[in-house]
């Protein structure tokens, strides 16, 4: 009896946490569909009067969103296949093949880690410019291919293939593109998958780096758009630019709601081995 | 002279031999390091050059203006020496910077880390609906430092705000939360909190579901009670994850910078400037490079010893 009104408290207790993480997203939501009128007024209503899905609409023309979707799309994509491809070939490197100076690479490599990421923002800048690829979108995506994270996180997963397998295939006349390809790929690929997610997402919420590294309109990615909604004091009533909030959240949100037993997996995952 | 022949064609076979050894060891390297080559190109240019141009840099007075003529490879600017690092610790608002980040820490670290190992402790347990929970919790997570920004700016905003309307039910005049000059880094503290809880959470998790159950039934077996048993078992290891998620929690402290751009600007006064913010207003406002990489390397220092530290101390617990 005892257990099961703790049980029902501790259940109570939990809605109750949960409301408060939800809370936020609701507003967002009833906010984002109420009529310019009815944002400004204080205090203001719980649930909308009626429902102005109009907003979406108008904020997707005013602020070039189909452009500036695409931007994103095509960024964070681009990056992701860049930091799939390049990390796992030198997870491969680290972790099968016994390269010299293999400890020093990894020790250093985890130090990079630590770096705190506005320390690189300026000597970014100065590169690309230099390197004649200010405001373009392949700014935002050949410098960063790869991850240190993604490279680890690959490796450890590596490190679970036995190498009898590898020799194995050796003996049959394997070379390392085919070993690569035809085995260690087809072996990690729940960790691809993670990896593919956790790093898409990290790239479509991206902010900084397209504040630094890009100037015109035109190149702007969803982020950058709205972070500078709030600093450039763009005439925008307040439902608009949360209807533009919310049109950015939901692909990640729905991504993560498809697939989240695989994100939250490969998260403690990485937590543990990490 | 049939053995000369035998010995010399021997020591010719295995010179051979050595040869052909040393050549695939040598073919074995290329191979790796082909794979390693894509990564390690980019990583040489946009992480280590950036690291080591911002060390030298540091070092150096740089006009404006002197950015432009300079080459890829070159360093723009005059040698001042330790200078930079010098005028910084006499700027005030370094200072004050230091301080608001120091602020915004003794909310955000204690907050987050305390609800992440409760939530995970409780979620831990076999309950009807864990999974929703869990997700629940850490939805925020994946929706970016701007996004959650522009919420917060609007749940918090002080004459339509979400928080003052429900204050209002109990009679309460909530203030300006953004515009006051004590309670703005609290709002972005919290915001982050909210945003970081679901993924400290998930850090906790999987520490606790890799306690072995057969650890707790042997301790019960030698007659420990539950809190010998949570003493003993359960307290070590979270005590173990609990350095790794502070440290964790400190770099994210020392790294506030998007939502003050978007939420605050580093208002009202100086209040919510944290030292990434004041990085970038040196480097892309008033184009100060020398200050701006001086303040990035103090950073870089801090989180540097602050990971050290932490080695030791997991060290020294585990050892």
């Amino acid at each position: 009896m005892i257990n099961k009104l703790r049980q029902y408290g501790l259940v109570l207790f939990l809605w109750f946490v949960s409301l408060i993480f939800l809370v936020p997203l609701y507003w967002l939501f009833v906010s984002s569909v109420k009529s310019d009128a009815e944002i400004t007024r204080f205090p203001p209503t719980f649930w909308p009067e009626n429902f102005h899905w109009s907003n979406f609409v108008e904020v997707w023309s005013r602020l070039n969103f189909t452009q500036t979707f695409m931007n994103s799309i095509i960024v964070s994509t681009s990056t992701t296949i860049l930091i799939v491809i390049f990390s796992t070939m030198a997870a491969y490197a680290l972790s099968k093949k016994r390269i010299i100076g293999r400890n020093m690479i990894l020790l250093v490599l985890v130090g990079t880690m630590t770096v705190p990421p506005t320390a690189l923002l300026l000597p970014l800048y100065f590169i690309i410019t230099k390197m004649g690829m200010y405001d373009t979108l392949i700014s935002l995506i050949l410098p960063f291919g790869v991850t240190v994270f993604g490279i680890f996180f690959m490796k450890q997963y590596m490190d679970d293939v036995p190498d009898e397998l590898i020799e194995a295939a050796r003996m049959d006349g394997c070379g390392d593109v085919r070993i690569f390809l035809q085995i260690i790929v087809p072996l990690v690929k729940p960790a691809l998958v993670t990896l593919v997610l956790i790093e898409f997402v990290n790239n479509w919420n991206s902010f900084t780096m397209p504040l630094v590294l890009l100037q015109s309109e035109s190149k702007y990615t969803l982020p950058l758009r709205l972070g500078l909604l709030a600093s450039e004091n763009v005439a925008l009533p307040w439902s608009q630019i949360l209807a533009a909030n919310l049109l950015t959240i939901i692909p990640v949100v729905v991504l993560f709601l498809l697939l989240q037993k695989q994100f939250i997996k490969g998260i403690m995952e990485g937590a543990v081995k990490g | 002279m049939a053995d000369v022949n035998h010995a010399a064609n021997k020591k010719a076979g295995l010179a051979q031999l050595q040869k052909n050894r040393r050549k695939s060891f040598w073919k074995e390297q290329t191979k790796g390091y082909l794979f390693f080559l894509p990564a390690a190109v980019i990583l040489l240019m946009f992480v280590f050059y950036p690291i080591i141009w911002t060390f030298l840099v540091s070092f150096r007075e740089v006009r404006p203006m002197e950015m432009r003529n300079t080459g890829l490879f070159e360093m723009p600017g005059q040698f001042v020496g330790l200078n930079q690092y010098i005028e910084i610790f006499h700027n005030p608002l370094f200072i004050k910077a230091m301080v608001n980040t120091l602020y915004f820490g003794t909310i955000y670290i204690p907050l987050t880390l305390v609800s992440a190992a409760l939530l995970a402790v409780l979620l831990n347990q076999k309950l009807k609906g864990v999974n929703f929970f869990r997700t629940v919790i850490f939805i925020p997570y994946i929706i970016s430092v701007v996004s959650a920004s522009l919420i917060f700016l609007f749940l918090f905003n002080g004459d339509r705000g979400l928080i003052n309307a429900v204050l209002l039910k109990f009679d309460l005049t909530g203030p300006n939360w953004l515009a006051h000059s004590l309670l703005a880094m609290p709002v972005i503290a919290i915001m982050s909190a909210w945003k970081k809880v679901g993924y400290f959470m998930l850090i906790y998790l999987a520490g606790l579901q890799n306690i072995s159950h057969s650890l707790y039934e042997s301790a019960k077996i030698d007659g420990a009670n539950a809190f010998q048993r949570f003493w003993y078992i359960t307290w070590p290891l979270l005590g173990r994850i609990t350095l790794v998620v502070s440290v964790l929690l400190m770099i994210d402290t020392l790294n506030v910078f998007q939502e003050v751009y978007v939420m605050t600007g580093g208002g009202p006064g100086d209040s919510t400037t944290t030292v990434p913010f004041l990085i970038f207003n040196e480097a892309f406002v008033y184009f100060r490079m020398g200050p701006a990489s001086a303040m990035s390397y103090v950073l870089f220092v801090v989180v540097i010893i602050i990971t050290v530290l932490q080695k030791r101390a997991v060290d020294k617990r585990l050892g």
